[in-house]
Formats: C-alpha cells, structure tokens, sequence
C-alpha cells in the first residue's frame, strides 16, 4: 500500500524527517501517522501539522510531495522499501541508509547518502556539499551502496568514502574525492579543484572531460584491461554519458602518491 | 554371468546399472588473452584429477566458451570441479587456482555457479599480492586483482558449490583395441556435447576398471577381473565372453542425476550409432549391488525399455 505525505506549508524552521519510514508508516494507520513527532527547531510537533496523509494502491512505499527544502534527515538509516520525494529536499538525505530505494525528483542539500552503507539512492537534480561523505567527526564516509546523481554535486564530495559506487552524470566542485579511502566514482562531467586529494584507495572513472591531473599521480606503464572490463560493463548499464564505455580505450593513473598512491584515475578520454 | 540383453543394431545392452553416489561440485569460468592460454590453464587445473580414490578430486574441462559467454569478454573455458565432501573441494580449489591459474599468462578466473555454499576461490589466493592486492566490489560480487608480471591476475572471491552426482558409467565390450576405442572415443564425444559433465579420465576412457576393496587390505580398490580378458578362463567369476578382447569404461560426473542420465544415453546412442559390425558387442555398466551409492542408472531405461 502506498503511503503519501503531502507538505501543505513550508515550515519556518528545519523539521526534522527521521523516523518517517516506508516500514514503520506501513505498520500504522493514518491516525497514528498524523501524530508522529517531527522535530521542528527545538519543538516537536506532530506529522499532520504539516503533512495531509493519504493512503492508497497496493503499491508498499512512502510518497513525499511538494517542497521539502527545509526538510531534513529524510530517509535517515533507512533499512528497507521504497521512498519517493516528488519535490527537492533538505540535508541528511538517505543519511546511514541500509537498505531500499530513495529517489528523489528533485536536489539535495548537503550530505545527501554520507556515511550510506546498502540500498540504492537516485537523485535525479544537484546535491550540496559532502554528499556520499562522513558525518563531522566520523572516520568512514559512504561504506555500500548506489548512489546515483543525474545532475551535479557540491564540494568534498565522497570525503573518506570507504565502499560503494556513486555515478555522477554532471560536474563536481572541489576537493571531489577527498581522502577517499575506497570505492568507486564515476562522474561525467568536469571537476574542480584539488580532485583526489589524500585519497588513499580506489576508482575515479572520468566518461567526459580528462581532469587536470594532481602532480601527486603517476602514469600506469600497463593498462588492466580485465577489471576494466568488469567495471566498464557494469557502470554502462547506467546508460546516459557511461553508455558503451566497455568499447573505451582507459588511461591509467595512480593516485594519491603523498598517502601511498593506491587509488586508480581511470579516464577514458 | 552375462546379463540378458537388449539388442540394438547387433549391440547388446546390458541388463543392468550404473550405480553412483553423491558428490560435491563447483564450476569455474577460467578465461585468458586467448583460448590457447585459457586452455593451457584449464588443462593444467584439471590435471591428475581422474578419480577421487588418489587425487582429491575429479575434474575435467566442460567446454569452451565464446568471448560474449565470459565475464569479461575475453574467450575461457568452463571446467567442473567434483568432490567426496565440501571442505575437501574447498581444499582442491585453492591448491589447483593457486598453482594452475594463478600462475598461467593472462588469465582470469570467476564462479561458475551461482547458487550454493560460497568457498574461497581468490579469497586466500589474494595474500600472493603481498599487501598490494586490491579488492572491488562489482553489483554485489567482489573480486580481487592481485599484481603480477605480465598487469594483474583478477579472480572472483568465491564460487558456489552445490550437490552433485559422481561415478556414471558405461562398459564398452568389444571385439578388440581398435574398435573397443572407436567405440569409446565416440561415446565420449557424444557425451561432451550436453552441458554440466566431465568425463575425467584421460581422453574421458578409463581400462582400469575397479571393484571395491582387495585381498590387500590398505588397498580401497582394485582391478575389476570379471571385466578382464587377460583372466578370462582363469578368474572365478567372469562377465566377459571369449570374443571379448577389449573392454573401456567411460565414467561420468554430473551436476544433477538428470545431466548423468543424458550424457549415459548420448554415449548409449554413439555406440548403438556404430553398430556391431564395428566390433562393438555389448555395452554394460559397474555397480556394485546397489551398496556403494543412491543414484541408479539403469541402461534399459535410458533406452526406454522397462527392465
């Protein structure tokens, strides 16, 4: 059954969405979903203050509707179901997240999927800063998952991400893979400054514009034409700019040399 | 005694069964820059794997597959890997990866099966990497790409092993070595057509059949002397007839009792195809009164003859 959430009015302050979840929606009824505390500033408030709760179909996931730029933590630690924000959202989005399906038809604020571990989250405009990365004062940023962005992200994008694989289809600002501990990014658009600054481990796949390349990064003297492969065939089925990147010629470069040079910038033009 | 027959283009089919017994089996992609290195590498994993009794396990390349049947669009090769138990095909995995295809030029190697207990297949193999191995994580399945002198060795984590059926067979009874080869060249050739065989025996033939035990006591097995023409006259018991100058069996281990079925009745057919003019004269098959193992095979209903 699908569960929507209509916002009636913006609010005045950040309202907090944590707990709003497509498995604890689908086990109360309506009356009960209206009296959800949402945190509102340094108030909490029930659900139905702002929100019209509509059931409906036999389709098992949560529906968020209208302008939800001053809501945050939507989708936090979500563990499974299906989540769909017809409409942009605040910060913390799909934050910690385990498992299920966030889309979203719309931008993100900043630390949009940080420190994410299952699930796939699809983004379909921009996100803000330090999305895919750590919570302030946390090690690991993004540790599993799909994070997939169809517009462009922020600065420090993928800080410290230690596991997963993010596509971004348009540009990144700077500091793009910061301290990246694993993982893999592929982004097709440009990138700012400093890409791959500190990042210890694995893959930057660049589909469009060859970077500017650190002076900290070494030429490969040999290609690996087998992970490639493997790789290549399976970000293609994302279509759009990765379509037929398996058919591509890859340069090699390893990176960043100043933490040990393990990570791989993999440009294929 | 000889078995009363059913006859087919002068063939005589035995009234009996082959008689098998579970086992534990994996399948590995091995795939490489071409197929003459894929096949080297398979060749040499597969090697001195004919019979559980002395070499772990049995093994045998199942085909060859195409550059769009791979994972990673180069040409391979298939090869089944058979055991008593899990653990100790786990044990076989490592040692024959490790020093058969880890070592050969170019190659790579994934699961060939998906379903089933995962054992490590480049889990361990990835130490050889020394600390400069890498792992990656591709839609769920995580592989290792360990450095080596000609780029990097790729290899899956882990394979599936599932439950399979070990031991089919079929006795080739002939007039002499020319045709009892003929014949069981044929049948093997027949057999490797369907899928989720091995036949692993060299060339798939097998002339030292056995029975169970012997009269030395730290022997398992031993020569089977009913099927044995150089006896003929002078054991005891004996199945053979004095026309009978030649007799090879082909052993078959499958994924399923249904794969063990139908690779037994292609061979069945190559032979029957051939015909006794060829000097096949009977086929027969070896159990051992139904005590060894659960799988029953018997030759009239392959044929689809109630017996």
């Amino acid at each position: 059954m699908s569960i929507t959430l209509r916002l009636r009015t913006a609010p005045g302050l950040r309202l907090d969405l944590r707990g709003v979840l497509p498995s604890v929606l689908a086990a109360l009824d309506v009356s009960a979903i209206e009296k959800l505390p949402l945190g509102l500033g340094r108030e909490t408030v029930p659900l139905a203050e702002f929100f019209d709760v509509q059931r409906q179909g036999d389709e098992a996931r949560l529906v968020l509707q209208g302008d939800l730029s001053r809501c945050d933590r939507i989708g936090w630690q979500m563990a499974g179901g299906s989540l769909l924000v017809e409409g942009a959202v605040g910060d913390w989005l799909a934050a910690g997240m385990t498992e299920g399906l966030v889309q979203v038809h719309g931008s993100a604020r900043d630390l949009a999927g940080c420190e994410m571990v299952g699930g796939e989250l699809q983004v379909d405009g921009d996100v803000g800063d330090f999305a895919a990365s750590a919570q302030p004062g946390s090690m690991d940023g993004m540790r599993g998952g799909v994070f997939n962005v169809r517009g462009s992200v922020g600065q420090r994008f993928a800080d410290r991400m230690r596991r997963g694989t993010v596509f971004v289809h348009g540009d990144a600002g700077d500091f793009f893979a910061s301290r990246l501990v694993a993982g893999t990014i592929a982004i097709a658009g440009r990138i700012g400054a400093h890409p791959g600054y500190g990042m210890r481990r694995g893959s930057l796949v660049f589909v469009g514009p060859a970077p500017a390349l650190p002076d900290t990064t070494v030429a490969a003297i040999v290609g690996t034409p087998v992970i490639w492969q493997l790789l290549a065939r399976s970000l293609q089925r994302r279509g759009g700019a990765f379509s037929g990147l398996a058919q591509r010629a890859v340069r090699r470069h390893l990176g960043d040399l100043a933490v040990g040079g393990r990570g791989e910038w993999l440009l294929t033009n | 005694m000889i078995h009363d027959g059913l006859i087919r283009n002068g063939v005589v089919i035995d009234d009996t069964f082959a008689e098998a017994f579970p086992m534990k089996a994996t399948r590995i992609l091995i795939t490489a820059h071409n197929m003459t290195w894929a096949r080297h590498a398979a060749v040499s994993a597969t090697g001195f794997a004919t019979s559980v009794i002395a070499c772990g396990c049995e093994a045998g390349i199942e085909r060859e597959l195409s550059p769009d049947e791979t994972p990673d669009g180069r040409p391979g090769i298939a090869i089944l890997l058979f055991a008593m138990s899990g653990k100790e095909l786990a044990k076989q995995i490592e040692r024959r990866m490790g020093q058969c295809v880890l070592t050969c030029p170019t190659t790579a190697m994934y699961a060939g099966i998906a379903e089933g207990e995962a054992v490590a297949l480049g889990r361990n193999l990835r130490f050889f990497g020394d600390g400069w191995q890498i792992s990656k994580l591709i839609d769920g399945v995580r592989y290792w790409r360990v450095p080596v002198m000609d780029g990097e060795f790729v290899a899956q984590e882990t394979t599936a092993i599932t439950k399979a059926v070990g031991g089919g067979n079929l006795l080739l009874l002939a007039r002499d070595t020319d045709s009892a080869l003929a014949a069981a060249e044929a049948a093997v050739s027949a057999m490797r057509r369907g899928p989720n065989v091995v036949m692993p025996f060299p060339g798939g033939v097998v002339r030292s059949g056995s029975k169970v035990g012997s009269k030395y006591p730290a022997l398992m097995a031993s020569t089977n002397e009913a099927f044995c023409p150089t006896l003929y006259g002078i054991a005891p018991k004996t199945q053979l007839t004095a026309e009978t100058a030649c007799v090879m069996e082909i052993v078959i281990d499958g994924l399923t009792e249904a794969d063990v079925s139908t690779a037994m009745r292609a061979g069945l057919d190559a032979g029957i195809a051939l015909g006794a003019a060829s000097g096949l004269l009977r086929i027969s098959a070896g159990n051992y009164g139904g005590k060894l193992g659960p799988f029953h095979f018997h030759l009239h209903q392959l044929m689809g003859v109630a017996s």
